[in-house]
C-alpha cells in the first residue's frame, strides 16, 4: 500500500513540484501509514526506483537515446552501447534512495514519537 | 535515548535531499539533473514533430506563419517589419537560448556569474578590453536610427516572449548542467555578440613582436624580413583595376612615431585559419547565363552551430541565409534578385598606445604637451560562492588601458598579446550601426543598394560580395578603414604625440572595389585587398594569397559553370603552397643520408600529388615537414624567451627557399658549424618521420592526414559527449577547403541567380541547439562529406512543399 501511495501521489505531483518533494511525499506516507522501518525503506526506493526508471523510459526511448547517450558521457561512464540504460538505472537508484531515506525516516518518527499516542 | 534514530534518519533524509539539489564544483545537482520530470530527461526531444501548433503571443502586431521544413529550418511569414523581427527572436531564441545567454555573458565578461571564481581572468580581459563599453557605444547609434532601434527591439521582445513561455523544466540542457536561469533579453546584448565579430575577426595585433624585432634586428632587416607587400600576391582587387577617385592626402609619419618596448610583455601571434573564402562567377561563365555565388566563412567551428538558417518575408523582403543567434536580419543570404556573402579582411584596426601616467593615481596621462584627466570606469563583477569583485579600467582618449603595469594575470593565454601599460585603440570600442548594412542588403534589388548599404558598415571589415539576377558582379573590401601613413601600427605607438593618432578615415566610397571585371568573376580569400598602386594604407600583412591563388587560377579555366562545379572547388584541397616548395623540398634531400623507413615515407611524399585529402599519407608528411622546417630556419634567430618575437611570414620563408637559397638565415646560429638550406631540409624531414613513427608506428594507416589533423566540432562549453565525433576529413590551412583540426568552413553557401534563384547551404551542425535533438547535428554529415543541401525557398505562405513538416500559426493575444 505504501508503495502505491508513493508512486501515485509523487506521479502526480512532481508534474507540479520540483523533485524534492518526493522527499516530504515519502517521508509523509510512511509516518502516516508506514510498517517496519526496513519495509518502508524498500517500499520508497522501489516506488521512485520505478516512478523515475519508467518516466527516464517514457522520455528517452521516443528519442532513441540520443541525449542520454551524450549524457552518459558527460558523466564519463564507461562507453558502451548499453550507456543510456545504466543511465535510467542511475536514475532509478538515486530518486530512489532519497526516497526510501525519506520514508525510512518517516517509518521511524512512527514508531519513536506517534504508535504511543493511537 | 529511543528518540534520537527518528531525528538522525529524518537529518539524513534531508540531507541527501539537499545535496543532490546543489551544484558541487563542476558536477551538476544529480537529482534535480536526473529527476526524469523536469531534469535532462525532458530535454530528450521525440523524433516526431506535431505538425500543427496555435500560438497567442503578447506584444505581436498581426497574424505570423511559420513553416518549418525537413532541417528544421524556419520560413517566417509575416505581415510587417516588427512581427517578422520579433518571431525571428522567438523561433531562435526556441533554438539557441543557451549559446545566446552564454555567449553574451561571455563578451560581456559575466561568466563568473554563473560558473564561479575559475571564469575570473576572462570576465576582467573581457571588461579591461572594453567590450560593453563598445556595445554601448553602438546601441547609441543604433538607437538613434528609428527603423533599426524598431528591429532590434522587436527581436528582443520575441526572444522574451519565449523566455516568459519557460518553466525551469523547459530550460535548454546546459542551464541544468550548470545550474542557472534565462534572464531577460536587452538589445544591448544583440550589440555585444555583433561587438564579439570584431573580438573575433579584427582582434589580431603582432606589434609587440614587432617592436621588438626593429629594436633587436634594426630596420634593415625589418625591411628584408617583414617586408609591406609579399613576395607573392593576388590582390583581391584585380591588379590594373583603375582607382576612379581624388584620394584625400594620408598623414605623414612623424619621426620618433615607435616607442621601445619593455621585454616583460608578450603578445599572441596572429592565429591563421580565420579568414574565409568567396567568389561570384558572371553569367558569361555560367551555363545558365546567370551569376552564381559562393561564399564559406571560416571560423573556430562548435555546436551549437555558429549560424542560424531562416527565411524572413514580408512586402517589403524575401530574404534567405544564415543569421547569428542573437541578432536579427540575414547576415550572409540572398533574395529574389540579388545574394552576397563575406569574407574577412585583415586590416589594421587595432593600435596600441604608450601611455604617460602623472603618478600611481592614474589620473592623469600626458598628451600633447599637456596633463590629460582619465576617465574611470568601475567594473563590479558578480561572483558565485564568492563575494563580488570590482575592478576598475582607467580609459584615455585612446581608449582603455587594458592592463597596467603588473596587472597581467601571469598564465593567461588570452592576455599574453596585451602590453602592459599600454591604451587600446580599437574600431569594435566605436559607435555603429552595422545592422543597418544587413537590412538593407536584405532588401536590396541592385547594384545601387549593395553601394548604398555598405556605406553603413563599420566592423569588422569583410569583403562584401555581391552578384545580381542583372549580371553585375562585385566585391568590396568595406568598413571603417582608418586613415593612417603607411605602416602606422605596425610598431607600439607613442600615446603622447597628437600625431601618432588615426586621422579619420578612409572616405567610405574610396574603399577598394570593383565591379564587372574583365576575368569575368570577383574572389577573396583575406588575402591583400589591393595591390600597392591603392592609394591609402590599410595594413602591411594579411593572410597567405594561396587560397585565393587556387580559386583564381581554377576560376580563370573554368568556362559553363554551374553549381556543382562550385561546389567541388569549395571543397579543393590543393595546396598551392605544397605546389610552390615541394620540388625543392624533395631535390634538397641527401637520400644516401636516410635510412630504410625514411626512405619508403619519403618516397611517398616524393610522389604525393599536393592534395590535402584524407587518405593521403603525404599531405601528413610534408604538413609536419614544413612547420618544423619553418622552426629551424628561425627559432635560432627569432625565438629569444626574453625578448618575444615572430617568425617572418610564409610568403617571406617561401622566397627565402626559392629565391636566395645562400641566405644566411638558414646558419643556426647556436651551432659551430655551418647549415645551409639542404642541411636543413634533411634534419627537418629525419625529425618529422621520427615524430610520426613516435605517435602512429611505422608508416601505415593511421599516418592518413585525415587521422593526424583529427577534425572535430566541440561543443561551445567543451562540454564532453556534446561535441561531434571525430570526423575523417581532408583539407589544410593553404587549401581552399580550409578545414584544419576545429577550425574550418562554417556555412558553405552557393546561390545560383536566375528568374528564381536556386542556392544551397550546409554548415557543420544544425538547427537546433539542444544536444537532445534530432536536429542538433543533422546537417554535419552532409558537411562533412562535402554535399549541400537545396536551401528551400519559399515565394508565399500557401505555397505547398513535401519539405514542410511543421507549420505555427502565431496571433496576438
Amino acid at each position: 500500500m505504501l508503495f502505491i501511495l508513493i508512486l501515485f501521489i509523487s506521479l502526480i505531483a512532481q508534474f507540479f513540484l520540483p523533485w524534492w518533494v518526493i522527499t516530504p511525499i515519502a517521508f509523509a506516507l510512511a509516518a502516516w501509514n508506514g510498517q517496519s522501518e526496513k519495509k518502508s525503506f524498500w517500499n520508497g526506493f522501489s516506488a521512485i526506483f520505478i516512478l523515475w526508471a519508467c518516466m527516464s523510459l517514457f522520455r528517452s526511448l521516443p528519442n532513441e537515446n540520443l541525449l542520454a547517450n551524450r549524457v552518459a558521457q558527460m558523466l564519463m561512464l564507461p562507453d558502451s552501447d548499453l550507456n543510456w540504460l545504466i543511465l535510467v538505472l542511475i536514475t532509478g537508484v538515486l530518486g530512489g534512495l532519497v526516497a526510501g531515506t525519506a520514508a525510512l525516516a518517516g517509518a521511524s518518527f512512527k514508531k519513536g514519537f506517534f504508535r504511543r499516542s493511537r | 535515548m529511543k528518540s534520537l534514530k527518528p531525528i538522525f534518519t529524518l537529518f539524513l533524509a534531508l540531507s541527501l535531499t539537499f545535496a543532490l539539489n546543489h551544484k558541487w564544483g563542476n558536477i551538476p545537482p544529480l537529482a534535480k539533473f536526473l529527476d526524469p520530470f523536469q531534469g535532462f530527461w525532458k530535454n530528450a526531444e521525440s523524433s516526431n514533430t506535431s505538425p500543427e501548433l496555435n500560438l497567442n503571443l503578447e506584444g505581436l502586431q498581426g497574424e505570423v506563419s511559420v513553416q518549418f521544413d525537413n532541417q528544421r529550418i524556419p520560413h517566417i511569414f509575416a505581415s510587417n517589419n516588427h512581427d517578422l523581427y520579433f518571431v525571428q527572436g522567438f523561433v531562435t531564441a526556441r533554438d539557441r537560448l543557451w549559446q545566446m545567454d552564454f555567449q553574451t555573458r561571455f563578451a560581456s565578461g559575466r561568466l563568473s556569474e554563473v560558473i564561479g571564481p575559475k571564469a575570473l581572468d576572462i570576465d576582467r580581459f573581457q571588461r579591461r578590453m572594453g567590450m560593453t563599453f563598445g556595445a554601448e557605444n553602438m546601441m547609441k547609434t543604433m538607437m538613434a536610427d528609428p527603423e533599426i532601434a524598431a528591429m532590434m527591439n522587436a527581436y528582443a521582445e520575441g526572444i522574451n516572449a519565449y523566455i516568459q513561455t519557460l518553466k525551469p523544466g523547459d530550460y535548454p540542457i546546459e542551464f541544468k548542467i550548470l545550474d542557472y536561469e534565462p534572464e531577460n533579453w536587452t538589445p544591448l546584448n544583440s550589440a555585444l555578440l555583433l561587438k564579439m565579430m570584431s573580438a573575433t575577426l579584427a582582434s589580431g595585433s603582432d606589434e609587440f613582436y614587432m617592436s621588438n624585432i626593429l629594436k633587436k634586428y634594426g630596420a634593415e632587416v625589418m625591411k628584408d624580413l617583414f617586408p609591406d607587400y609579399p613576395y607573392r600576391e593576388e590582390p583581391i582587387i584585380p591588379v590594373g583595376t583603375a582607382w576612379n577617385f581624388k584620394p584625400i592626402p594620408s598623414p605623414n609619419a612623424p619621426a620618433n612615431a615607435n616607442v621601445g618596448t619593455n621585454a616583460s610583455i608578450r603578445t599572441k601571434q596572429k592565429e591563421e585559419g580565420i579568414g574565409s573564402n568567396n567568389w561570384a562567377v558572371s553569367g558569361k561563365k555560367t551555363m545558365s547565363g546567370y551569376p552564381i555565388l559562393a561564399n564559406d566563412p571560416h571560423l573556430d567551428l562548435t555546436l551549437p552551430a555558429i549560424w542560424y538558417q531562416i527565411q524572413l518575408i514580408n512586402q517589403e523582403q524575401n530574404v534567405y541565409g544564415v543569421s547569428i543567434p542573437g541578432a536579427p536580419g540575414v547576415i550572409i543570404g540572398f533574395n529574389q534578385k540579388v545574394a552576397w556573402g563575406v569574407t574577412n579582411v585583415g586590416s589594421d584596426v587595432l593600435d596600441w598606445y604608450q601611455i604617460q601616467f602623472k603618478d600611481q593615481s592614474h589620473q592623469s596621462y600626458w598628451y600633447d604637451n599637456k596633463w590629460q584627466a582619465t576617465k574611470k570606469r568601475v567594473e563590479t563583477i558578480q561572483v558565485r560562492g564568492a563575494k563580488a569583485i570590482t575592478d576598475t579600467v582607467y580609459y584615455t582618449h585612446h581608449g582603455p588601458v587594458v592592463y597596467l603595469e603588473d596587472q597581467k594575470p601571469g598564465n593567461f593565454a588570452k592576455a599574453k598579446n596585451i602590453p602592459e601599460g599600454y591604451a587600446l585603440r580599437w574600431i569594435a570600442h566605436e559607435g555603429s550601426n552595422d545592422v543597418r548594412t544587413f537590412y538593407l542588403l536584405n532588401k536590396a534589388n541592385n547594384y545601387d543598394d549593395y553601394r548604398k548599404a555598405l556605406t553603413y558598415y563599420s566592423a569588422p571589415a569583410q569583403n562584401f560580395l555581391f552578384a545580381t539576377v542583372d549580371n553585375d558582379i562585385a566585391i568590396t573590401p568595406n568598413g571603417y578603414f582608418p586613415l593612417k601613413w603607411k605602416g602606422q601600427g605596425k610598431f607600439l605607438l607613442d600615446g603622447s604625440n597628437p600625431a601618432n593618432e588615426w586621422q579619420g578615415r578612409i572616405p567610405a566610397d574610396q574603399n577598394p572595389t570593383v565591379k564587372n571585371p574583365a576575368r569575368g568573376f570577383v574572389s577573396s580569400a583575406n588575402q591583400f585587398s589591393a595591390d600597392p598602386t591603392y592609394p591609402y594604407y590599410l595594413h602591411w600583412e594579411f593572410s597567405g594569397y594561396e587560397r585565393g591563388k587556387r580559386i583564381n587560377d581554377r576560376l580563370s579555366k573554368m568556362s559553363q559553370i554551374t553549381v556543382d562545379s562550385m561546389r567541388n572547388l569549395q571543397n579543393d584541397n590543393y595546396s598551392i603552397f605544397a605546389q610552390n616548395v615541394l620540388s625543392v623540398f624533395v631535390s634538397g634531400v641527401n637520400t644516401a643520408k636516410l635510412n630504410n623507413e625514411e626512405r619508403k615515407a619519403f618516397n611517398v611524399v616524393s610522389k604525393w600529388n599536393k592534395f590535402y585529402d584524407a587518405k593521403e599519407i603525404g599531405a601528413s608528411i610534408f604538413e609536419i615537414w614544413q612547420k618544423l622546417l619553418s622552426k629551424q630556419i628561425w627559432e635560432d634567430e627569432f625565438g629569444d624567451a626574453n625578448t618575444p618575437m615572430r617568425y617572418p611570414s610564409r610568403d617571406r620563408t617561401v622566397q627565402l627557399i626559392l629565391a636566395e637559397p645562400q641566405s644566411k638565415w638558414f646558419d643556426n646560429i647556436k651551432t659551430p658549424q655551418k647549415e645551409g638550406l639542404n642541411d636543413l631540409l634533411l634534419s627537418s624531414y629525419k625529425l618529422s618521420i621520427d615524430s610520426l613513427t613516435k605517435k602512429y608506428g611505422p608508416m601505415n594507416d593511421k599516418w592518413q592526414w585525415g587521422h593526424v589533423k583529427h577534425s572535430n566540432v566541440p561543443h561551445l562549453a567543451k562540454i564532453a559527449g556534446f561535441g561531434s565525433k571525430t570526423l575523417f576529413n581532408g583539407g589544410s590551412k593553404t587549401s581552399v577547403n580550409a578545414l584544419s583540426e576545429s577550425n574550418g568552413p562554417s556555412w558553405r553557401m552557393i546561390v545560383a541567380l536566375g528568374k528564381e534563384p536556386k542556392a544551397y547551404g550546409v554548415f557543420p551542425g544544425g538547427q537546433s541547439g539542444n544536444p537532445g535533438s534530432f536536429y542538433y547535428d543533422d546537417m554535419l554529415d552532409t558537411w562533412a562529406e562535402g554535399r549541400l543541401n537545396e536551401l528551400l525557398y519559399l515565394r508565399s505562405k500557401d505555397q505547398s512543399s513535401e519539405r514542410i513538416i511543421s507549420t505555427w500559426k502565431i496571433t496576438k493575444k
